[in-house]
Formats: C-alpha cells, sequence, structure tokens
C-alpha cells in the first residue's frame, strides 16, 4: 500500500512537470566527442530561443554514423568525413546521408607542459606513432621513452590524424595506448611528461603544451588559411535535406550567435 | 586438541574477524568521506556575487534590490581595476614599439586572467556562451584564478638531461616600472569586496536544469532520468519475475527443462551488464523498433532484463521460505492452488520479494553500461512522462562518466561531478534503506 501510494505520488508529480515540458518533437544528435562541445551549445541556445528540445550523446563519430544509419538519431555530429562503406551501408537502407561542415577544427598534438620539446615536423609524428621513434632524445627532447596516445577506433579525430599525418593503411605501433575521449587524452598528457597526443583545438587548455607541426602552431588563422597541416572539418550529417527545426539547428552555424559560439569554444569558423 | 591450543586459535580467529572488519571500514570510509565531503561542497559552498547574479540572469531567482546593491558595491572596487586598465592602455600607445609588443603579449595574458576571475571587461563583445559572462561564482576556484593572475606558470629547461620543472614568476615583476604593476596588490587587497564571498546554500542543485552543459545550475534531469529509468525496469521485471518465481516453485515439474531454465536464469544474473546493453540496442532499438531513437522505454526494457534474473532469484527463495504448514492448511480447508498461491503463499512470501526488488531498482539507477546505447544523452533538458516512449534522458550514471572524461572543463566542474556522485549514492543508499523498512513493516503486520 505505502508503495503504491509513492509510485503515484512520483508519476503524479512527473506528470505535472511532463505537461510543462513536453511541447514538439525533440532532436537527437548522436557522434563525435570533438563536435560534442559546439553541439551541446547550439542544443542550450536552440531550446532556449525555440524551445525545441535537443538530445546531444556524445559516443563517437563511428557511433554517429551508425545511428544515423539506422535512423536512431536525427542529425549525427562527426569530426570525420562518412567512409564510402558507411554511405553504401546507409543507402541500403534507404538514408541519403548529407554532410554540413559547422565548423574548421585543428587537430593540436600535444604534450606535457615541462616537455621541452617545441615543435615537431609531420614526418618525426609519423615516426612517433608508427613506432619509428621511441624516444624524445631522437627528436631534440630529453632521453626518455615516448608515451604514444591515440584514440579509439570509433574515434573521428582518431581517423583523422590517421589520414592527415600518418596515411591511410599504415600501422600503427603496437605500443600506443588507447584513450576512449578528447578528456580523457587531455588528462592523461597533462599528468604524463613523457606523453604525446592530439586532441581537438576547443579542448586544449594551460595542462597540456601545443607544439607546432612543421614549425607551425594552430590557431584560427592557420587553421582557417591552411597552413597548420593538420585541420580538417567537423560535420553535422542529417538523412536528405534537412527543413524545419533540423535546417534551423544546422544553419546555426552560419549565423552571427552560432559562431560566435564557435570561436568561444575554440574551434574555427569556416 | 589441548585446550591451550584451542583457545589460542580461538582468539587469533577472532583478531583476524576483527582486523578484517576494521579493514573493510577503513576502505568504506576512504570511499565515502571524499564523496560525501566533496559532494555536499556542490550544494554548500562559499558562493560570489557572480553566483547570484548568475542565479538571478538565469533562473530569476533572488532579491533584485540586495544584488543590486551588491553589483554596485562590488562595482565600486572593479572601477579602479578598470581604470588601472584603460591607463596602461593609454600608456601602451606611447610606449616604443618593441617595447609596446612584449607588454602586450604580456598584457593579454592579464586580461585573460582577469576575465576568468571576474567576468567580461568593459570593451569586451558580449560572450555567447554562458560560461564565460560570468566570473568565478565559488569563492575557492576564485582563490585559484587569483594564483592565476598573480603570478605565471614557466618551464624550467635549463638542464637538457631531465624534464623541465614548473616554477612561478610573479607578474607584478614583469610590469615593474609601468602603471600596471598597482594593479596586482590591488586586486589581492581587494578581491574579497570584488567578489563579496559569502556562505551559500544552493539547494536549486537538486532541482534546476543545468545551464550550458552543467558549468551552472543543477542535475535535476539527470535525477528525474534516473527514476525514469529505474522505476521503469521495476514495472517491467517485477511482476514478470515473480510470476516466474511462482512458476518455478509451484508449477513446474522438476525435470532436464526445469532445471535448464533455472541455470539459465542463474547465467543471465552473471552477465556483464555491457552485454545487456549491446543486446538493448540490438534488439529494443534496431530489430523491435520500440522507439525511433534511444528513448526511456527502450533504456528501461534493457535495466529490466538485467536485473529480472535477480528477482526472480529472490522471489524463489522467499517463497520457498514460506513454511510448508501455511499451504497444507490453506489447501485443507478446501482452497484451490492458485487461491493458496494469490492469498497465503505471496503475501507470506512479499517481505522478501519486496527486497529483492527494491536491492534490483538500486541497482537499476546505478548502472551505466546498459544505458550509454539504450538511453542515456549527456546534454538534455528534463523530459516528461510523455516523451518515455520517444525521447532519451541524461541519467546521474551516465553523466557522472561523462563529465568524469569526456567533457571539454571537466577540471573546472569537479563540483558538479562529485554532487552527481553523491546523488546516486543518496538514492540508492535511500532505496536500500527503503527496502529494509519495508520488509520490517510488512513481517510485523503479518505476525500482528
Amino acid at each position: 500500500m505505502i508503495k503504491k501510494l509513492l509510485l503515484l505520488g512520483f508519476f503524479f508529480s512527473c506528470a505535472v512537470t511532463g505537461t510543462a515540458n513536453a511541447e514538439g518533437k525533440a532532436l537527437v544528435l548522436d557522434g563525435s566527442t570533438t563536435v560534442g562541445p559546439v553541439a551541446k551549445s547550439f542544443a542550450t541556445y536552440f531550446t532556449k530561443k525555440y524551445g525545441v528540445r535537443v538530445m546531444v550523446s556524445e559516443s563517437g563519430s563511428g557511433n554517429g554514423a551508425k545511428s544515423l544509419i539506422n535512423g536512431s538519431c536525427t542529425i549525427a555530429a562527426m569530426s570525420r568525413a562518412m567512409k564510402d562503406a558507411e554511405i553504401a551501408a546507409a543507402r541500403k537502407k534507404g538514408v541519403n546521408p548529407v554532410a554540413h561542415v559547422v565548423a574548421l577544427d585543428g587537430l593540436a598534438m600535444v604534450v606535457h607542459p615541462g616537455n621541452p620539446v617545441r615543435s615537431l615536423s609531420k614526418a618525426q609524428i609519423s615516426s612517433i606513432y608508427r613506432g619509428a621513434i621511441t624516444n624524445w632524445k631522437e627528436v631534440g627532447g630529453v632521453n626518455s621513452r615516448i608515451v604514444v596516445i591515440q584514440r579509439e577506433s570509433n574515434s573521428g579525430t582518431q581517423e583523422s590524424f590517421k589520414e592527415l599525418v600518418i596515411g591511410k593503411g599504415v600501422q600503427m605501433t603496437g605500443n600506443a595506448e588507447t584513450q576512449s575521449s578528447n578528456g580523457s587524452v587531455k588528462s592523461r598528457v597533462s599528468t604524463t611528461l613523457s606523453a604525446i597526443g592530439f586532441l581537438g583545438l576547443g579542448f586544449v587548455d594551460s595542462s597540456v603544451r601545443v607544439i607546432a607541426v612543421n614549425g607551425v602552431l594552430p590557431s584560427v588563422k592557420t587553421v582557417k588559411d591552411g597552413t597548420y597541416p593538420v585541420s580538417r572539418p567537423l560535420y553535422f550529417y542529417t538523412n536528405g535535406q534537412p527543413a524545419g527545426a533540423v535546417k534551423q539547428f544546422i544553419d546555426l552555424s552560419k549565423t552571427v550567435e552560432g559562431k560566435g559560439m564557435i570561436s568561444e569554444l575554440g574551434f574555427v569558423n569556416r | 586438541m589441548n585446550i591451550g591450543t584451542r583457545k589460542i586459535l580461538d582468539r587469533s580467529f577472532t583478531a583476524v574477524g576483527i582486523g578484517s572488519i576494521v579493514v573493510m571500514a577503513l576502505a568504506l570510509m576512504i570511499v565515502v568521506v571524499p564523496i560525501v565531503y566533496n559532494g555536499i561542497g556542490a550544494v554548500f559552498f562559499t558562493g560570489t556575487v557572480e553566483h547570484r547574479k548568475m542565479l538571478h540572469a538565469e533562473f530569476k531567482r533572488g532579491d533584485s534590490q540586495d544584488l543590486s546593491s551588491e553589483v554596485a558595491s562590488s562595482n565600486r572596487y572593479r572601477a579602479k581595476v578598470y581604470d588601472m586598465l584603460t591607463g596602461f592602455e593609454a600608456d601602451l600607445e606611447t610606449m616604443a614599439p618593441e617595447k609596446k609588443a612584449e607588454y602586450q603579449a604580456k598584457y593579454s595574458q592579464v586580461r585573460t586572467a582577469l576575465q576568468a576571475l571576474l567576468g567580461p571587461l568593459p570593451g569586451d563583445p558580449e560572450p555567447m556562451l554562458t560560461r564565460f559572462k560570468y566570473g568565478q561564482t565559488r569563492w575557492e576556484k576564485a582563490e585559484e584564478k587569483l594564483h592565476d593572475l598573480l603570478y605565471e606558470s614557466k618551464w624550467d629547461n635549463s638542464n637538457p638531461n631531465v624534464m623541465s620543472k614548473e616554477y612561478f614568476v610573479s607578474r607584478a615583476i614583469g610590469f615593474e616600472g609601468t602603471s600596471l604593476a598597482r594593479l596586482f596588490p590591488y586586486i589581492k587587497d581587494n578581491l574579497e569586496n570584488m567578489l563579496l564571498p559569502e556562505f551559500t546554500f544552493y539547494w536549486g542543485f537538486i532541482t534546476d536544469s543545468s545551464v550550458d552543459s552543467h558549468f551552472f545550475g543543477g542535475i535535476w534531469p539527470e535525477i528525474q532520468g534516473t527514476f525514469f529509468l529505474a522505476i521503469g525496469a521495476m514495472l517491467f521485471a517485477f511482476p514478470l519475475g515473480v510470476v516466474a518465481a511462482v512458476y518455478f516453485t509451484e508449477y513446474a515439474k522438476p525435470g532436464f527443462l526445469n532445471s535448464m531454465l533455472r541455470s539459465a536464469n542463474s547465467t543471465l544474473a552473471g552477465v556483464p551488464s555491457i552485454v545487456f546493453g549491446m543486446f538493448g540496442l540490438a534488439f529494443f532499438i534496431n530489430t523491435m523498433k520500440v522507439s525511433e531513437s534511444k528513448s526511456v522505454i527502450a533504456g528501461a526494457l534493457t535495466l529490466a532484463i538485467m536485473i529480472l534474473p535477480t528477482i526472480i532469484r529472490a522471489a524463489e527463495e522467499a517463497i520457498l521460505a514460506v513454511p510448508k504448514t501455511y499451504r497444507e492448511a490453506s489447501l485443507s480447508l478446501g482452497s484451490t492452488k492458485w487461491n493458496t498461491i494469490a492469498t497465503v503463499i505471496l503475501p507470506a512470501a512479499l517481505p522478501g520479494i519486496l527486497t529483492g526488488g527494491v536491492i534490483s531498482l538500486g541497482r537499476a539507477a546505478g548502472e551505466t553500461a546498459p544505458i550509454i546505447f539504450t538511453a542515456a544523452v549527456s546534454v538534455g533538458s528534463a523530459i516528461g512522462l510523455a516523451d518515455v516512449f520517444s525521447s532519451p534522458t541524461p541519467a546521474l550514471s551516465w553523466n557522472i562518466y561523462n563529465l568524469a572524461s569526456e567533457h571539454e572543463a571537466a577540471t573546472q566542474i569537479r563540483h558538479v561531478q562529485y554532487g552527481m556522485v553523491l546523488a546516486l549514492v543518496t538514492i540508492v543508499l535511500l532505496l536500500n534503506l527503503s527496502a529494509i523498512v519495508l520488509r520490517a513493516r510488512i513481517s510485523k503486520k503479518l505476525k500482528g
């Protein structure tokens, strides 16, 4: 009896809050943890302005693509372009993925702030990740083994890094340690003196040191004009051309407010 | 064995027993004390005027008049800082070009540190993100930011054979001889006047939605989502589990099939929860299409399958523990089998069944893996009861993980994360406590 009363009371209270909140159909975003901050900020802004609920989950670009193909999300946030295989799988299910570039991002190579190395060439980074260089001494640093940090296979950031730095199909070193999000790469690098990792530009803060690639540091300017060699676009994917609230949401990135949010988060406007 | 050896063995066993209890209690303390201490810090803390500004602007809370007089008094002290900045900017223009460039770089660092401490400075464009609209809302964070403003972190790499060491240089020294040198002692002495820290009881942490992905505000959507998922799972699993237990204990004939079913049930209880999560995604969402996207209903069903074996086992044990005489008495009075089960056996077994149920409820509330792919999102508003069939929800367990690892500013909002942990631990503890109370009450009623 007591339990029933409690249950009843709980559901009543929920129903009351429910009627207040249930308006319109929610947008569901899934995908990249790198695009996550942008997606979350857009979501908050969008809900406030238009009263449409937006739910954001960050499970990796690969999962974002899968969700879009299965029809379980409205917008897939991805930090890499969809692969041919994914597009083919989508077509088979009658899903027509359309890419929208939201922002640009530089993949910042980060080391512990105590590491005296300030710059690496793309070839050196590639050698480090292939396992050809294993000691900081070989690239002008101190005598210490390099702790190589990579992302999980589901990550769009990992795929972009591979494509831009190492080359497709080239084997990474088996000693590379895998972290499952930008945040955990950052915390691992900031606590490990001899670590190297890569982060989306929006995740960089003073706990890690960004090093120059081919002598160029990632910044709004160098990413935008393409002089920073490891930059890439960030995407929102939709099924078919967007309309209505979905279109409004995606077009946020073209508005002054959206651009403001993107640059405050540390990413680069197109 | 003589009596002496026996006594020694007996005593040493007692000592080992007490020792292990002490070790366990210590381990529990080590886990629980920081959770409680830091978690309470999310609700009770020393808040600054920036916190009160935020509450007023985002939640329309607090007295406007008090606030405006506070803001006015804080602005009197801030005005001097802003004057020093404008003064220095004017000085910069008159400097020689190379000197100007040198100071400009250092000055922009000072401005950034000041923005973090006090919020946007005069002349700054209005920030789009709420996190940049206010200065430090918590006094202990403000003190950290004050340190960042007063001292610059540098790395000493004079020894090429070891990694550099961090050391701090006072920024005031860098600006010696300029008009900005006065700024640093002034801020150090007057920070309290600028931020007006006072003890804050922020009950909204439990009842508010988050603002700007958990930078400010509370965790109500997460708490509500946790309840929805746990209770939803119970609604499916509890009736099913009790019916299955009745079947196993009362109707099933001992035999190969029955023992297979039972061992399958026991095996299911030991399956890792992530497997249930993947199953939920593949079965409920992709195959059954219970909802278009992740949803509360899909998550609740997945959790229901996960806790079902535990409920069945608990209910079976409880039913078997009902004395045989109850059943015999009922049957001898001419009652049918079904009637006996419904009116005699189940009520007598109820305390045990409910205990199993409530403990499973606690487990459903705390599990992360089954809801990652079926129900949980990292940002979203509280959902209504009508939305459980179509909409995913934030939930405590998943959001704790998200804030700990994926959030772009995880280190800045540790207090929110601890607050969530404490909320989750409290919910699970309360559920377990209610199981104990419920059990005691019902068995008292049955006896009396």
